[in-house]
């Protein structure tokens, strides 16, 4: 049941992700831009109900496995989008995440059924894990967007400095506008993976008896930690612009490969899945 | 309609006379509104419009004859004559109608002259010249700018160096808001960037010079506010965007003056628009992060290319025009068949009425007052029916452009349009078109 109303979110988000990327082609139109808002809006409803109706049927184990974890976190990244455009109102970014969103989702489409864990031992179903994939997750998807939005100042950087102000030149934000919400985006997440790696720490003693193992979800948690640390810190020596976009792509970089690597590779991590 | 007007334009513009002759006959203010009563009140001018700006002085007249229209030059200056154009009907319509959309302009597609020509209208419409013809002719040219401005991308990309630059700018910094602009040297080409930056919301607009004199001479001209030279270091910190464009024949900002000048910066980032030849900003400065340069050729590039843009653009610019002036033309030819209309509605509606009344008369005592009003009814209802479908043809052949028809129809019936009453007229065949129905 969950994933035929996935399926219908996705095709939701593959018609708003049309709309937003026809405006930017076209940004005299800006009725497209609002038509795919409200897809958007639609996608992220239906996406939601999915989430829902998942967590009846599987009773919220999907969310340990790589599956699970993607489809919540381009639910998050979708709603982040949401709020962002209702602050910023910056529908060209839309036609860089939303697509992304898409990407993220389609290959749980082709899996009927997440492919569950054993079940749950009682001592782990605590709200404290709830909460610490929420945020750990949410944490992702904020970094997303600001992967999406430094590929956007790095494009437009290239046109300015490149002296050619075609099409890419006039429909992009200005290089100062991008900066600043990247710059935003990166406090934001930082804030959220913070709160993450607490509750991260908070189960992991009530698990495995101490709160730190190092365990390579861990230690590469940590260091996405301290990256992103670095970068709220390094902005106030005035760093800012290609330097900060670049390293704004780097943590992401690290973000999906050690979210996948860890989840591909079996017994890599004792975090999620059994936790034996 | 009033018969014998019709549309006239004489003007001068940038492309048929030089500047010594436009700014003779070029008007504003007061003057032009004495100017436009003056018109108006001359023999045979019914409505008038004269829309000055620095690239053209033209007078629309909608008149029996032209002469008002050359005369209004000819007051003012001998030299205009030879230097005049005219046209007539139509041709004049659609050449308001392309000065509206910017296509008649010295840069294609430049925006100012709309909001220039709706001032005209606005001066004219508070002199009561400007009329019904004038009123409905403006706001389809009005129409006619919006949708080629919508429908095709004439008005894109920056026409000009500082439009270029100002483009680029924002691009960089997105609003100017609480930034600030540096301008170096007493280029004029210089001095129409700063302008056009502060326009855009800059905060501060600095003004430096070798000479202290120019600097505050220039500042005062530009509205910034004078520095001395020597503290050209500081200034540069402290400015967001930088206008070079001074004289010296070296690079004024040297590569290592701006890695310089970004240390003291903490990296925010710099533009420097170059507009001086030879250039005074090195271009190997443009390597540094965080720093933007442009010389005047990068900025020239982009206007040739939006110059041919804008060329390719026109040609369906033109197609609209051509629809526009079409469309109102047939409404105008519309509009002249409603007097015949509504003149062969009264005369029907007269001779229908005196019969009846004659009936009623001669056969009075048997009828009460409902078989009266009977009577009244089926004579009105007769008309009804007689006229509607000439009227429906009437109103076709008026729509495409025949105006032989309603000419026919009033010498058929016996009709006469008074031309005074044009606009009563107008207003009864609007009734005559929609009749009630009968009881």
């Amino acid at each position: 049941m969950s994933i035929q109303v996935l399926r219908i979110a996705a095709l939701l988000y593959a018609v708003a992700a049309t709309f937003y990327v026809l405006y930017f082609a076209r940004p005299r139109h800006a009725a497209l831009a609002t038509a795919g808002q409200w897809v958007l809006g639609a996608a992220f409803l239906f996406h939601a109900g999915a989430i829902g109706l998942g967590c009846k049927e599987y009773g919220g184990t999907e969310f340990f496995s790589l599956r699970g974890g993607l489809v919540a976190m381009a639910w998050l990244a979708a709603g982040a989008y949401l709020v962002l455009q209702r602050l910023y109102r910056i529908p060209t970014v839309g036609a860089f995440i939303v697509p992304l969103v898409l990407v993220v989702l389609v290959p749980a489409l082709f899996f009927t059924s997440p492919n569950l864990p054993e079940s749950l031992p009682e001592t782990v179903r605590r709200p404290v894990l709830t909460l610490h994939i929420i945020s750990a997750l949410l944490g992702v998807a904020i970094f997303a967007i600001a992967y999406v939005v430094a590929v956007m100042y790095l494009l437009q950087e290239r046109e300015v400095k490149g002296k050619h102000f075609g099409a890419l030149f006039s429909r992009l934000p200005s290089l100062d506008s991008l900066d600043q919400l990247n710059q935003r985006l990166v406090r934001a997440g930082f804030v959220v993976f913070t709160v993450a790696l607490v509750l991260g720490a908070m189960v992991a003693r009530h698990v495995w008896k101490t709160a730190w193992e190092w365990d390579p979800q861990q230690i590469s948690s940590l260091v996405i930690w301290i990256l992103y640390g670095v970068m709220v810190q390094l902005r106030h020596t005035g760093w800012h612009g290609r330097r900060y976009a670049l390293l704004t792509i780097a943590g992401f970089v690290l973000v999906i490969g050690s979210m996948v690597t860890l989840n591909v590779i079996p017994g890599a991590t004792r975090h999620g899945g059994t936790f034996q | 309609m009033s018969v014998g007007h019709e549309f006239f334009l004489v003007g001068l513009s940038h492309k048929s006379a030089p500047v010594a002759v436009r700014e003779r006959v070029a008007l504003s203010g007061d003057l032009l509104r004495d100017a436009l009563v003056d018109l108006h009140r001359r023999g045979g001018v019914q409505e008038a419009m004269v829309v000055s700006t620095c690239n053209r002085v033209e007078v629309y007249v909608y008149a029996e004859r032209p002469e008002a229209g050359r005369r209004f030059f000819l007051d003012r200056s001998a030299e205009a004559e030879g230097h005049l154009y005219e046209r007539t009907g139509r041709e004049a319509v659609r050449h308001l109608f392309r000065v509206a959309a910017s296509l008649d302009s010295m840069v294609v597609g430049e925006p100012q002259i709309l909001g220039q020509v709706k001032e005209a209208y606005g001066v004219a419409s508070a002199a009561e010249s400007a009329g019904t013809f004038i009123s409905r002719l403006c706001n389809r040219a009005f129409a006619t700018a919006k949708r080629v401005r919508t429908e095709t991308e004439i008005a894109k990309g920056a026409g000009s160096v500082s439009q270029v630059a100002v483009e680029l700018v924002e691009k960089i910094f997105g609003d100017l808001k609480g930034r600030a602009v540096l301008l170096v040297g007493a280029g004029k080409m210089g001095a129409l960037s700063a302008k056009a930056l502060r326009d855009l919301g800059a905060d501060r607009l600095l003004v430096t010079n070798r000479s202290p004199e120019r600097a505050a001479a220039l500042a005062a001209d530009v509205g910034g506010q004078a520095e001395p030279w020597e503290t050209l270091h500081s200034l540069l910190a402290l400015a967001d965007v930088v206008i070079v464009s001074t004289g010296a024949p070296t690079y004024v900002i040297t590569r290592e003056l701006a890695a310089h000048v970004m240390k003291a910066r903490r990296q925010r980032s710099i533009c420097f628009i170059d507009l001086a030849v030879p250039r005074n900003v090195d271009p190997a400065s443009g390597e540094l992060s965080n720093v933007y340069a442009y010389d005047i050729d990068d900025l020239q590039r982009v206007v040739i290319q939006t110059h041919a843009a804008r060329a390719e653009e026109a040609i369906r610019a033109e197609a609209i025009i051509e629809a526009e002036v079409m469309a109102f033309a047939r409404e105008r030819e519309t509009r002249a068949a409603l007097p015949v209309l509504a003149a062969l509605r009264r005369r029907a509606e007269e001779i229908a009425l005196a019969e009846a009344e004659r009936t009623i008369a001669h056969v009075g005592e048997r009828l009460d007052e409902k078989g009266r009003r009977s009577v009244e009814a089926m004579a009105r209802a007769i008309v009804n029916k007689l006229l509607h479908g000439p009227t429906a043809r009437l109103k076709e052949a008026a729509a495409s452009g025949d105006s032989d028809l309603p000419g026919a129809a009033a010498e058929l019936f016996g009709v006469e349009v008074e031309p005074e009453e044009g606009r009563r007229g107008e207003r009864d065949a609007e009734a005559a078109t929609n009749p009630e129905p009968h009881p």
